[in-house]
């Protein structure tokens, strides 16, 4: 199949490996514009769901926002952006944080209710106050759950990333884009296969991080709990 | 923030005006859209039930059957028409393709979970009342996975409205095209028009879809 | 209703609904199946809306002479439109001599600012492929490329050449296409010995090249000389002191069996009619206006009456 060769030949071009256009500029756009929004929307929608979760109220504030997020289509959310943001980074950050904040209210929202509740008891009863409560006893018991979250949002975020090239945004959907309007099957393809791998690799790369990260004991505990289906937008 | 350059242009957000001239437009963007939908969640479904009872029987398929579709499940939608785009070219069935394979996870998953769910000792009473494994699975399992199943199906069904907007880029008609247009026109309404549509389309399948759910299974409900 | 009944009939009502939705929804050329004794032209049309005006423009000519017009529209760039006529998925599309006669002839470096000797030199090139260029129009679009007027005082700068000493400073932004089109960027860099800073892909003259603009990520964009709004955003044309466009006159492209004396008279007809200000006044309506391209298309035919 020559296309297969074509796409060989075109990642074995050095051409490609460099400049504003290489793959490297593109992976770091790509993986900056990830982060940004995964930090930021982490900043926002953390304390949400955990104090959400702590005082288990409005826990339909947290599924809401979590079935208003997925409803709209993340292509629509992009355009909106543009037009009123304009060009460059902010829009699509915006759109992306706007992505990610949902899995990480739900789950921690979740994380913080399975909190065993007898647990919570006897730390209230050995005198922890709220804020204690949390930082001491439950926020490390629901970290599994919270990684989860953010893994789930961190995967749909470079995801979508791609489809910033739509709003000329940078990242490895610039190939695809660009190779769709000059109809280079090869530039698209290869660009499919560069998005495809990012995924793959923040997908399992942030999973052996959690298992790093959570100490075994937990983990056993919230084994079931932590595989939730990561849900797609893009 | 844009300066008066840009902002120049900015229309009202709904234009009345071209709204009301537009309506079959909008009408025949809907209704490839819910084909769209409709054939993706059938076919997916049609797949992924057999599928999803091998997975669940063949415990050496079972793995590798779901890291598969994780796998697809991980690919950004317009990454996967790109790579199907040289074979089957600007077209329907590239799209559709693509869109399977989405709801493929997620129906296959939650088929495997279902069958997984139904009570050991249920599954010995029906071999204890001579039910051979075929008559067992269609009368008895299926059955009872059935609200699994079903949300299965809810979710597969709002996922893939979602994500066939993004088919607007590959020349597919679809509510995506309006957004689409909104983009290139800088023209505000049709961008309204399209995401409010998509919204109402996802609503009203999923709430469709549960009160469906209620009429065939009253006594189960989904999680 | 046991569950098994209710499953039936709910499966009965999905059945028929899912029915009703694909009956209502076929594709109408059921119903339109009659050959016209004229024949079908499939006229394809480039991916921005002064591409899609013009193939409805000679389109509905021809729709109104009595041929069965089928329209393509929104393709692409030259690069989806020039496969497709030279397979026959389309039988015409309305192209700007300059820039076709560079795309046909792999970027020659042939096409001068003379329209006749552009589209001959074009005749040569698609005759083996049995297509054939017609009469060119009056009507120019050509690439222009255009700085916010803040800009072009910050440069000192009112013709292309001023930019050659500062080229390091400057981002271009067009489509993704322009780093293979003679007429842009590798033209600039030869004929003007402009070395940009950087080159950000956009899109042809749309929205992300305005807001680019906007926010300054770009100082030199890609415009069309038949824009309808650049004075109104702000934007000023740099001369082409050096010539680098060429005659890029509106001109359809058709496949030569379908080029009947009837048809050449048409398609010539509207081209002979068509002035640079008037497709401009077109862009205005759609662009601006927001008129949808077949409608701007068919009020203009009606005020000319067809060009019978």
């Amino acid at each position: 199949m020559s296309i297969v060769v074509k796409v060989v030949q075109w990642f074995t071009d050095p051409a490609h490996w460099s400049g504003s256009d290489g793959i490297p500029t593109r992976l770091v756009e790509h993986l900056q514009l990830s982060a940004e929004s995964v930090l930021i929307g982490a900043v926002i929608a953390l304390p949400i769901g955990i104090v959400l979760g702590h005082y288990g109220r409005f826990g339909n504030v947290a599924m809401n926002i979590s079935n208003v997020g997925r409803a709209i289509p993340t292509f629509a959310l992009l355009v909106l952006s543009f037009q009123i943001f304009g060009l460059g980074d902010t829009p699509i950050i915006i759109s992306l944080t706007a992505l990610a904040i949902p899995p990480m209210v739900t789950n921690s929202y979740v994380a913080l209710r399975e909190v065993d509740p007898d647990i919570k008891e006897a730390a209230r009863g050995m005198g922890y106050r709220e804020l204690a409560q949390i930082m001491r006893v439950e926020l490390p018991l629901a970290v599994p759950l919270i990684m989860a979250g953010i893994r789930t949002s961190a995967v749909q975020v470079v995801a979508t990333a791609t489809l910033a090239a739509l709003i000329a945004g940078g990242g490895f959907g610039r190939y695809i884009i660009d190779g769709l309007a000059q109809f280079d099957f090869t530039k698209m393809v290869a660009g499919a296969i560069l998005v495809a791998l990012l995924a793959l690799a923040t997908e399992t790369g942030l999973a052996a991080l959690e298992r790093v990260l959570v100490p075994r004991g937990l983990r056993l505990l919230s084994a079931p709990a932590a595989r939730r289906v990561a849900f797609k937008t893009a | 923030m844009p300066t008066g350059l840009f902002l120049d242009y900015v229309d009202p957000w709904i234009n009345w005006d071209w709204l009301s001239t537009h309506i079959p437009l909008f009408t025949r963007m809907l209704t490839a859209h819910i084909e769209l939908t409709v054939i993706a969640v059938a076919v997916g479904f049609a797949i992924a039930l057999p599928v999803g009872v091998i997975a669940q029987r063949v415990s050496v398929l079972r793995g590798p059957i779901l890291t598969i579709d994780g796998i697809f499940y991980t690919i950004p939608s317009i990454a996967l028409f790109s790579l199907l785009i040289p074979y089957t070219g600007l077209t329907t069935l590239t799209s559709e393709i693509g869109l399977v394979s989405y709801v493929l996870l997620i129906l296959t998953r939650n088929v495997v979970v279902g069958l997984d769910a139904v009570p050991r000792d249920v599954v010995d009473a029906a071999d204890g009342m001579g039910y051979r494994p075929f008559a067992r699975l269609i009368r008895v399992e299926l059955p009872l996975a059935f609200p699994t199943i079903f949300a299965g199906i809810r979710i597969a069904t709002v996922t893939t409205i979602g994500l066939i907007t993004i088919t607007a880029v590959i020349g597919q008609d679809s509510l995506g095209q309006l957004i689409l247009q909104g983009l290139t026109d800088n023209f505000h309404t049709p961008l309204v028009v399209g995401t409010v549509l998509s919204v109402l389309l996802a609503f009203v399948a999923d709430v469709g879809l549960a009160l469906s759910q209620r009429i065939a299974v009253p006594w189960a409900r989904s999680a | 209703m046991n569950w098994k009944a209710r499953s039936a009939t709910l499966a009965a009502v999905l059945a028929f609904a899912l029915t009703a939705v694909a009956c209502g929804s076929s594709p109408s050329s059921g119903g339109g199946g009659t050959a016209t004794p004229k024949g079908t032209i499939t006229i394809g049309g480039f991916k921005f809306s002064e591409g899609s005006v013009l193939a409805e423009l000679y389109g509905q000519a021809l729709e109104h002479d009595g041929y069965s017009v089928q329209f393509k529209l929104n393709l692409g760039s030259r690069e989806v439109v020039a496969p497709a006529i030279k397979s026959s998925q389309i039988d015409l599309y309305i192209g700007y001599a300059a820039t076709d006669l560079e795309y046909w002839n792999n970027a020659a470096g042939e096409a001068t600012g003379d329209v006749n000797a552009t589209t001959s030199k074009l005749n040569g090139h698609l005759q083996s492929l049995n297509l054939e260029a017609l009469k060119p129009s009056a009507a120019v679009d050509q690439n222009a490329f255009a700085m916010t007027k803040a800009n072009a005082t910050k440069y000192n700068a009112t013709k292309l050449s001023d930019l050659a000493s500062i080229g390091n400073q400057i981002v271009l932004g067009a489509g993704p296409e322009c780093p293979t089109r003679p007429f842009c960027k590798p033209g600039l860099e030869q004929t003007y010995g402009i070395h940009f800073k950087d080159f950000k892909a956009l899109d042809t003259d749309g929205p992300l090249t305005r807001a680019a603009f906007a926010n300054n990520s770009i100082q030199l964009g890609l415009v069309f000389s038949s824009d309808a709004d650049l004075n109104n955003l702000g934007l000023v044309v740099l001369q082409d002191d050096k010539h680098l466009e060429a005659a890029d006159n509106v001109v359809p492209i058709v496949r030569t069996p379908v080029a009947t004396a009837e048809v050449t008279k048409i398609l010539n007809a509207v081209s002979a009619g068509l002035t640079t200000s008037e497709l401009v006044q077109l862009n205005s309506q759609v662009e601006l206006q927001h008129q949808d391209a077949d409608s701007a298309a068919q009020a203009f035919l009606q005020q000319h009456n067809y060009f019978s």
